[in-house]
């Protein structure tokens, strides 16, 4: 004890584990789809119209909740069918109401893969929205054009990661 | 999760304590040096401590860090220093903590002058930590996984126990030999508080993939155990602290069974040479029980379309929770206390009596001794060790001093210092470690000290 009061002792500040700011940056994967050609053809009959709908529950975690302060949305659009599609990813909330759209443009492929890269960045007023969403529902429709048949080839391929931007202080 | 974050900073915030005693170890003028081993060559014909005051001890190291490294008031932000702790440790490093206060301690010589032995009796009260750096999850925290694309994080990496729990012990010593002493330790624990998680194992890993953009996989096999937490963190907690502690205390824990042993034998006059092992032992945890389970594996692919089937729609993040859940049991569980082994080699010179005395084994009688002694303690993962040189001088009649160099994975400069004193029947000891990080403690990796007050009737082993 009489040996501690008269130790030196530097500097020192606990109060800092106030200032502790964790900043952690996460990298995951947000959807994925590989369809291909011939699943656009139902008993000989062309479907243009694929649709289907999913839970978006992560937000249900009070932790991303709280301490989310920027996610990327990042997406890879592959097109190898002959023919160009629009595909809408769309986010709504639990009033079933479509909160963030996002529309991809996708050409007809004629031999090289056509590929459309997006990035959709939520921050502020749009991150508060996304945090609002709900539901998931995917959108996929075949334009018009050559007819695809139970053995066309090609496929159209979604692949996207989210990353995520956490601020926890 | 914000919990997670919180044990996190809590692991890396303590300090690191080891069990070493390595000054009071055969420190023969002591009444404490009993509990490290209680075959000590300690003769006294009754002794009782000073109540709360007879044996204070902690300990505290960390192998990784200072305190001075997290705190230093150097304008230097506390998120860069928390970083740059992280980088310079690895998951080797650990902080460990002991701390132990006796409540009441005495002894007393049993049988006549030509055939007795010593018993000696007390309580303390003893607290543990031990952590080893959770590197890989301070680096999710931290950093999270985006640059860290193919690294396999060890779930493994979180390891610790902490446990507040008193001893009750009752000890036995005799001379069997004229040149051999023996003695063992019986002891009772009662546990007022564990935490337990140390066979985590598990990884988490992000690759890119081949059809998802990553290839995500989670698979944990994470357990804590508690014992005697669950009513403190129970919502609409009222537990009087105090009263309860003080109950568990007084044998009203969790209890468990140990002894001690150990031996000091005499070479030659001049060389002894003492061993012990100490708290081999172990604590039944039945009462107000509480584990944590964290188990399963979740590859974790998006929140994907289907197109072909009209399915119910799939909740991921449910999905992901029910793979690996948080589950809560109540089985009792079983704990072994972290045992000790101590040795020492020891030369005396200098023999301060008239050369033809006869007297008895007695290092008392030499001035000067110098020695070594082994330290081991178990660990989760590796044994902890230290070596220890020292030189024992007896400067005045009634004034010991011991000087210590230690080598241990904590430091490779501690010099300690230890003093007993007796003045008439009152024994004061100090002693203190890492004597040299005293000039700036808050840069120490570590450091200990014990001190306590007794009073001591010796021996004259004289028929009367």
């Amino acid at each position: 004890m009489t040996l501690f009061s008269f130790s030196c002792n530097s500097d020192l500040d606990f109060n800092q584990v106030n200032d502790l700011k964790l900043e952690p940056i996460f990298i995951a994967n947000l959807s994925y789809f590989d369809v291909p050609a011939k699943n656009f053809v139902d008993n000989g009959m062309e479907r243009t119209v694929s649709f289907d709908a999913e839970n978006f529950d992560v937000f249900r975690d009070a932790f991303l909740r709280n301490n989310l302060k920027r996610a990327d949305f990042f997406f890879e659009v592959t097109n190898t069918i002959n023919r160009a599609y629009s595909f809408d990813l769309i986010l709504l909330d639990q009033n079933g109401q479509a909160v963030i759209t996002i529309r991809f443009d996708v050409p007809a492929s004629t031999g090289a893969p056509i590929i459309i890269e997006k990035t959709e960045v939520f921050e502020n007023a749009r991150l508060d929205l996304l945090k609002t969403a709900k539901r998931m529902e995917f959108v996929l429709s075949m334009a018009p054009g050559p007819a695809l048949s139970e053995s066309s080839l090609g496929s159209i391929k979604l692949r996207s990661s989210a990353t995520a931007y956490l601020s926890v202080e | 999760m914000r919990k997670v974050y919180l044990i996190l900073l809590l692991l890396l915030s303590i300090g690191c304590l080891s069990q070493n005693k390595q000054i009071l170890y055969n420190f023969r003028t002591v009444p404490q040096s009993l509990l490290t081993n209680p075959g000590a060559d300690f003769k006294y014909n009754y002794y009782f401590g000073v109540p709360l005051l007879s044996g204070i001890s902690l300990n505290v190291g960390s192998t990784g860090f200072s305190t001075y490294d997290l705190f230093a008031n150097n304008g230097v932000d506390f998120n860069t220093k928390l970083r740059d702790v992280l980088s310079s440790t690895s998951r080797k490093d650990k902080v460990i903590l002991n701390e132990q206060i006796e409540l009441f301690n005495g002894g007393f010589k049993v049988g006549d002058w030509q055939n007795h032995a010593y018993v000696s009796f007390g309580m303390y009260q003893e607290f543990d930590f031990l952590s080893y750096m959770p590197k890989d999850l301070a680096i999710l925290a931290l950093d999270g996984n985006r640059d860290y694309l193919g690294k396999v994080f060890n779930l493994g990496d979180l390891n610790g126990r902490t446990e507040m729990l008193s001893v009750l012990h009752f000890g036995y010593n005799k001379n069997i030999r004229e040149n051999l002493v023996v003695g063992m330790r019986a002891k009772i624990y009662s546990s007022i508080f564990n935490a337990t998680s140390t066979d985590n194992s598990g990884y988490i890993y992000t690759i890119p993939g081949t059809t998802t953009a990553y290839e995500q996989v989670i698979y944990s096999n994470s357990q804590l155990n508690t014992s005697g937490i669950s009513p403190y963190i129970e919502e609409d907690s009222d537990v009087d602290a105090a009263s309860d502690i003080q109950k568990k205390t007084f044998l009203g824990g969790n209890l468990g069974l140990g002894f001690d042993l150990g031996f000091t034998y005499y070479l030659q006059e001049n060389i002894q040479i003492t061993a012990s092992v100490l708290d081999i032992g172990f604590i039944k945890h039945s009462k107000e029980v509480e584990s944590f389970t964290y188990k399963g594996l979740y590859k974790y692919e998006g929140i994907n379309p289907n197109f072909n089937d009209s399915d119910a729609p799939r909740d991921v993040y449910q999905e992901f929770k029910n793979a690996i859940p948080l589950d809560t049991i109540y089985t009792k569980y079983t704990t072994w206390r972290p045992t000790k082994l101590n040795a020492s080699y020891q030369y005396s010179f200098d023999d301060s009596r008239g050369s033809d005395c006869s007297c008895s084994n007695d290092d008392a009688a030499y001035k000067n001794a110098v020695g070594a002694q082994l330290f081991l303690m178990t660990a989760p993962r590796a044994p902890i060790m230290a070596l220890t040189g020292y030189y024992k001088r007896n400067v005045l009649s009634n004034l010991q001093l011991k000087a210590t160099y230690t080598l241990d994975s904590f430091s490779y400069t501690n010099i300690g210092l230890g003093l007993s004193t007796t003045i008439g029947k009152f024994n004061m000891y100090a002693m203190a470690d890492n004597l040299l990080e005293y000039r700036d403690v808050s840069k120490a990796n570590s450091l200990s000290f014990q001190f306590g007050l007794n009073f001591i009737f010796k021996d004259n082993n004289e028929p009367f």
